[in-house]
Parts: C-alpha cells; structure tokens; sequence
C-alpha cells in the first residue's frame, strides 16, 4: 500500500525510511546464498551433522550400556530388522525375531538360527540404562530399544566384548571428530597466526619463520607420527593419550598452512586498503586483526574442513596399529583393531562397518570444504 | 621547530626540501643489496594553503612515491618535508616518530587511486568512514553514525545506504566513499593520488567536480597526482611535471600548457588532443622508452629522447633554473628554446 503524501518533507522523510529498510546482504548471507546453491555441498554438511549429533549423543542411541562387556555375546552378527513376518504379511511397527548361533557340523562354522515362533517389537524412546547427558545429565532415554531381555538387538553386531557396535561406533566418532577438529584448530591457529606474521611483517622474521617452514615440511609425516605416538606412557590415561595425539597431528600440518596464509598475506599488505589502514594511523594490531584476518578468514575455514579428514584418516591409521588411542577410549580406527586377524574378520565380516563411517566423515567434510570454498569469495562473480 | 618558520612565507603550507625515496634492490636467499631504485630523487617544491598542485608524468616517474613519502606511507630516504601544522608550528614530517606523525595524520591525508582495492570489503560504508574516526578516538557511538551521515551527504551519498558493503556501489560511489573517509578528520592538505584514473570518464567529472567543492567549502589545500594532463589543467592551480624521479618543470597551469620550457613538457602537452577538430597541432612522438630509475642515463635524464639534445645534455646535469616568476625548468636550455604549447583559444 502506497501512502500519499501531499507535505512534500513528509513524503521525502517517507522515501529515506524506505532506503533504511532496504536489507543489505552482509558477507556471511552472501556465502550462505552460494553455498545453498550448490547440492554436493548441502549433502555435503547433513552428512557432516548426522555424525556430529550421533557422536555428541551416543549413549541415547545405544539400546545397550556401552561400557558394560558381554563375553557371551561375543561377536555376534547384525539383527536383523524386519516389516514383513514369514507369512509375508506388513508390519507397520519393525519386529526382530530371535536368533541363535548354532555350530554346523559339517564346517564348524557359527551360523544364525532364527526362531520365527515369536516376534519383538522395536520400541522407540525406551528407558532402559542410565548415562549421563553431557556428562551432566542423569537420564536413561534411549532412541530405540526392546522390551524384553530375551533377546538383543544389535543393530551392527557387536564387538569381541560383546559390546553393541552401532553404540560403540558412536562413542568412537566422539573421539574421532573431536581430536581431530581440536588437532586442526590448533594447527589453524598456529599456522594462520605464523602465516599472518611472516607476511605482514616480512623481511628478516618471514624468512625465519619461511626457513622454518620448510624443515618441518620436509619431516616425513608418517614415521615421526608413529614415533610420537609410539613414546607415548602406556600408564597415562586415556584423556591424557588423547590430548597429546591432538598435539601430534598438528605438528607437522600447521607449516603447509602457514605458508598459504603468508601467501595471502603477502598480496593483501601491497593492496589499496592496507594502505589506506596505515595512512589513517591504524596499529598493527588493528591492520592484522580488522582488515588482514578477516580477509584471509574464508581461506583458513576452508583448509579447516579440508584438513580435518586427513586427520580422521591419520588417526585411523594409528590406532588401527594400536598406537594411538586405547581402551577405555576408543576409536574408528581403534575399533577395526580386531580387523587384523584375518580369521575374526572372515567369520565376523561386520567389524569392518567403521570403516563406513569414516567414508562418510571424510567425504562429507571434503563436500562441505568445496562448497565452502567455492561460497567464501562472494564477490568474485555475483 | 622554529628555524624554518623564520625561513617560508606565512601561508605556506608544505616545504618540501631535496626529498629523496631509493629503494634497495635485493636478491638471492641472503637478501643481498645489488643496487638502488632511485624513485624519486632530489624533489622540491613549495605549497600554498588552499592551493591545487598537479603532479603529473608517466606512470613510474615517482610521483605516486612523493605522495607516499609525504605522508610517510613510505621512510624518505633523504630530505626534508616541512609542515606548517594548525597550531602554527612547523614540522619535519620525516623525522617524525610514529606517535607523531599518527597525530599529524589528522592534518594530511590522502585519497586513493582504485576504489575498488582501496576499500575493505568486509567492512560496511559505515565502518570505512568511522575508521579514522575510530583509530584518533575522535567519536563514539551514536556521534559517529551523526558524522559519517554528515560526510555521506558532504560527498553526495544517501546516509540510508550507511549498512552497505562496497561492492554495491559503482566506481564514483565507492570512490566517494573514499573522499568522505578522508575527510572525516578535517585534514588541511590532501594527496589525491589519480582519484579519478580508474574512472569512466562520464564519472570522472562528477568527481572531480566533488574535489572541486569540498576544496571551497573545507578550504583545502590539495596535491593532485594524475597522469593526464587534461585532468589536472581543470582543477590545478600549478602543475609540477616529473620525469624520473624528479621535477623537471614546475609553473602555473595555464604558463605551463601555453609555454613549455622543457621538452619533455611540450612533448607532454602536445599529447593532449585538442577539444576542436580543427585546431592541427604538431603532435611531438617520443623516442624509446623511459629509462629505469635504477640506473638512469648520465647528465639530463631526458637526453637521450630529447629532440633538442647536445653535447653537454649528457655530460651535466642541469640545475632547476627559475625562467619567470613562479615558473622553473630543469633544462640547459630553458631560455632558449621556442618551444610548443597549447593553443591559446583552447584553454579559454
């Protein structure tokens, strides 16, 4: 609806509100306006999400204890979940039946024998064992579950404790993304501070720092992670082993950083506007953090997103080899451990399944990383 | 400082005395010095309060280097740059520490040549006006969104448009942005530096016309920095012509354009087309290229492209000789030459 105005100040007054409402895209709406955009990027971040909220919440979505073992349950194979019974007919609530190993004598081998005589319903938000939420917590909500002790339900088997591996895998994926999204701050922010540094400042500190750089690069990654790794005390605590590998990983990985960040760095001092920032009296304090980090930002999210899968993958590897993270805590890669004996995994096929889950970690964050970088430069060709 | 004071007229408001800017060429792992890049070198003038100077000349002759080293963007390496603050003291802006020369920097400023790097863009029009408000704690608050209002106005932008970011505006826009930030601490002197080269040309009026009026109302005294003569003949008072690191022909504008007296200035002034079709001008075609200021010819810099060239051109160099009041040349033969300027109808 138009108003009509015939004091022409009023109306002027009118048409100045107008402009001040007129909405302005600031910088991060620009970037979500791209990366919305782009589908790769989207599936990209639900993925990432997904195992971010199964790794903050894994006790609620573990029917069974996590930390409590079952030696007789030992190894048992994925539960199945049905809608249809045996005579075919639709269920609308999932059913499990129950399932027994039997040994067949001919092979020897453990086979599932199913009772079809009675079906169990899968129950959602059950209450069954009690955790701590945030370690703060008490609770005993669980996601799903049964009603009955008679028979379990696990989801993805379990382990050689007979722990329930989906729980497990959960509880790992705490472990996983959280040393290494800690691993990659800490070498973002050594790496992006040296970096910003060496380039504002130039001259004789970017080459010490550049000299320095270039020793580190030329580390092999691998033996020095292990032998880190490896003179880690097998007395210290779990959180202990933690915090130190957080510290391993960054170790070698904040020099490549620092030398992308100078690289930006370098060709942003020389630009109009920090010049501009020096001719107004600006410190440089005030230079490096308003006008030379947040220009740089975008480029260090993204080399974030991009960096902490390979740290997944590295921690994966070690603790595959058994020298990084350890019982009680545990890992994707620690929990593939038992995958080395090539008898256990040819009988127990699913204790590779956290290997899905490190697939799924990794290539989300790099979808994420792409759509990132392609969305951190709005202004290139809006 | 007093000395100087005793030495320069009562409105003058820059001195500047054998201002020299080398810059040490490195190389290799050790950084080792192999020679100097003498980008301005032995530079002299004098500015009044509320005058126009052009800085003219190709690009790399160093006059972007002398607006830098006056505001000490750069360290001179040599010279004297004299200020004759508000206060009414002078002072050596080169010899400043940085607590010093923050505090002049509220008296000299400078605008930028390309709006579009000169801008932070993260930063809202709001935040880039505020900055150097900001930076000499000058306004808080709701005193600062009065001001920037006020200094939008001052270069013709909406306020309303306060919350933007700089790439929704256009060239003349963004560059007024720049003025307005330059303004905000009510400085005496400014360094334009080509405000209007990266212009559209339709755009470069309304700019131009803008300095022309914040000059009246703020009475500003500017240096305007530009490689097109053309620019500079509409808004300067003099115009100082640099060729290599140095002023070889400084005197008014319209003395300037109708009676050169260095070659390098007619050969200047004869490139700039004549806004009537029918006026046939000798058009002067330089030789070669400009030498390099790290390593530039003996005698006069402008020898060996110099269609007047003798002997001793590439034996002395020539001193800046005053020809007329208010008009001297860098040329041995200053006096003698006949040489061509721009027709005198054409500037009328």
């Amino acid at each position: 609806m138009q108003a009509i105005y015939e004091d022409p100040i009023a109306a002027e007054a009118a048409e100045a509100e107008a402009d001040a409402e007129e909405s302005s895209d600031s910088y991060s709406e620009l970037v979500w306006q791209r990366f919305s955009r782009s589908k790769a990027a989207i599936i990209g971040g639900l993925m990432v999400v997904m195992l971010l909220v199964l790794a903050i919440f894994p006790e609620f979505f573990a029917p069974y204890n996590l930390y409590q073992t079952a030696l007789g349950d030992s190894y048992t194979p994925p539960t199945q979940i049905r809608f249809f019974d045996v005579d075919g007919n639709f269920k609308f609530r999932p059913f499990v039946y129950k399932q027994e190993l039997e040994i067949d004598p001919v092979t020897y081998q453990a086979r599932p024998k199913i009772d079809t005589e009675s079906p169990f319903q899968v129950r959602f938000f059950v209450r069954s064992w009690q955790y701590k939420l945030f370690g703060l917590i008490d609770t005993d909500l669980h996601l799903f579950g049964l009603d009955t002790d008679e028979v379990r339900l696990h989801l993805l088997g379990t382990d050689r404790f007979g722990r329930d591996l989906w729980g497990r895998i959960c509880l790992a994926g705490r472990v996983s993304l959280s040393l290494s999204i800690l691993a990659a701050l800490i070498a973002i922010v050594v790496g992006s501070s040296l970096g910003v540094i060496s380039g504002y400042y130039g001259g004789s500190v970017d080459n010490v720092i550049q000299r320095f750089v270039e020793v580190v690069m030329s580390f092999p990654e691998l033996p020095l992670w292990m032998a880190l790794a490896a003179v880690i005390p097998s007395t210290w605590s779990g959180e202990q082993k933690f915090l130190v590998m957080a510290f391993i990983f960054p170790f070698l990985r904040w020099a490549v950083l620092a030398r992308e960040v100078r690289g930006k760095v370098l060709s942003l001092r020389e630009t109009d506007f920090i010049l501009a920032a020096k001719e107004q009296g600006a410190s440089d304090f005030r230079i490096i953090f308003k006008h030379l980090y947040p220009n740089v930002l975008s480029h260090v999210i993204v080399i974030l997103t991009l960096m902490i899968p390979d740290i997944i993958l590295a921690e994966a590897f070690l603790s595959f080899l058994g020298i990084g993270i350890n019982e009680p805590l545990t890992s994707w890669g620690f929990l593939m451990k038992s995958a080395q004996s090539l008898e256990t995994l040819g009988q127990n096929t699913w204790i590779l399944t956290p290997v899905l889950f490190i697939v799924v970690a990794v290539l989300g964050l790099n979808f994420l990383g792409d759509g990132l970088r392609d969305a951190a430069d709005p202004y290139s060709n809006l | 400082m007093t000395s100087p004071a005793q030495s320069v007229d009562g409105d003058l408001i820059l001195k500047v005395v054998d201002l020299k800017m080398h810059f040490p060429l490195k190389r290799g792992m050790l950084q080792r010095q192999v020679g100097t890049i003498k980008a301005v070198d032995g530079v002299s003038f004098e500015l009044r309060e509320q005058e126009v100077m052009g800085l003219v000349g190709e690009s790399g002759c160093g006059k972007t280097t002398v607006g830098r080293a006056l505001l000490r963007l750069y360290d001179p390496t040599n010279g004297e740059v004299l200020f004759h603050k508000r206060d009414g003291d002078w002072v050596d802006v080169a010899q400043l520490n940085r607590k010093e020369m923050k505090d002049l920097r509220k008296e000299m400023r400078m605008i930028f040549q390309d709006p579009f790097s000169s801008l932070n863009p993260r930063l809202t029009v709001r935040d880039l006006i505020a900055e150097p408000l900001v930076i000499h704690g000058l306004a808080s608050g709701d005193e600062i969104t009065a001001r920037v209002a006020e200094l939008m106005s001052a270069v013709g932008l909406k306020p309303a448009y306060m919350g933007r970011y700089p790439h929704e505006f256009s060239g003349g826009q963004r560059q007024r942005i720049g003025v307005a930030r330059t303004l905000a601490l009510n400085p005496r002197l400014i360094v334009a530096d080509e405000p209007v080269s990266a212009l559209d040309v339709s755009v470069q009026a309304q700019v131009l016309n803008l300095l022309q009026n914040l000059k009246d109302d703020y009475r500003l005294t500017f240096i305007f920095i530009s490689h097109d003569l053309s620019v500079v003949e509409h808004i300067c008072d003099r115009i100082a012509v640099m060729y290599v690191g140095n002023i070889v022909e400084i005197a008014p504008t319209d003395e300037l354009l109708r009676k050169p007296r260095h070659p390098y200035t007619e050969a200047l002034v004869s490139a700039v087309p004549p806004a009537d079709p029918l006026i046939k001008m000798e058009r002067v075609i330089l030789e070669g290229d400009v030498p390099s200021p790290a390593n530039p010819p003996s005698g006069c810099v402008f020898h060996p492209r110099c269609r007047y060239a003798q002997d001793i051109c590439a034996q002395d160099v020539p001193p800046l000789v005053q020809i007329a009041p208010g008009h001297s040349a860098r040329c041995h033969f200053a006096e003698e030459l006949e040489l061509q300027g721009v027709a005198y109808d054409q500037l009328a």
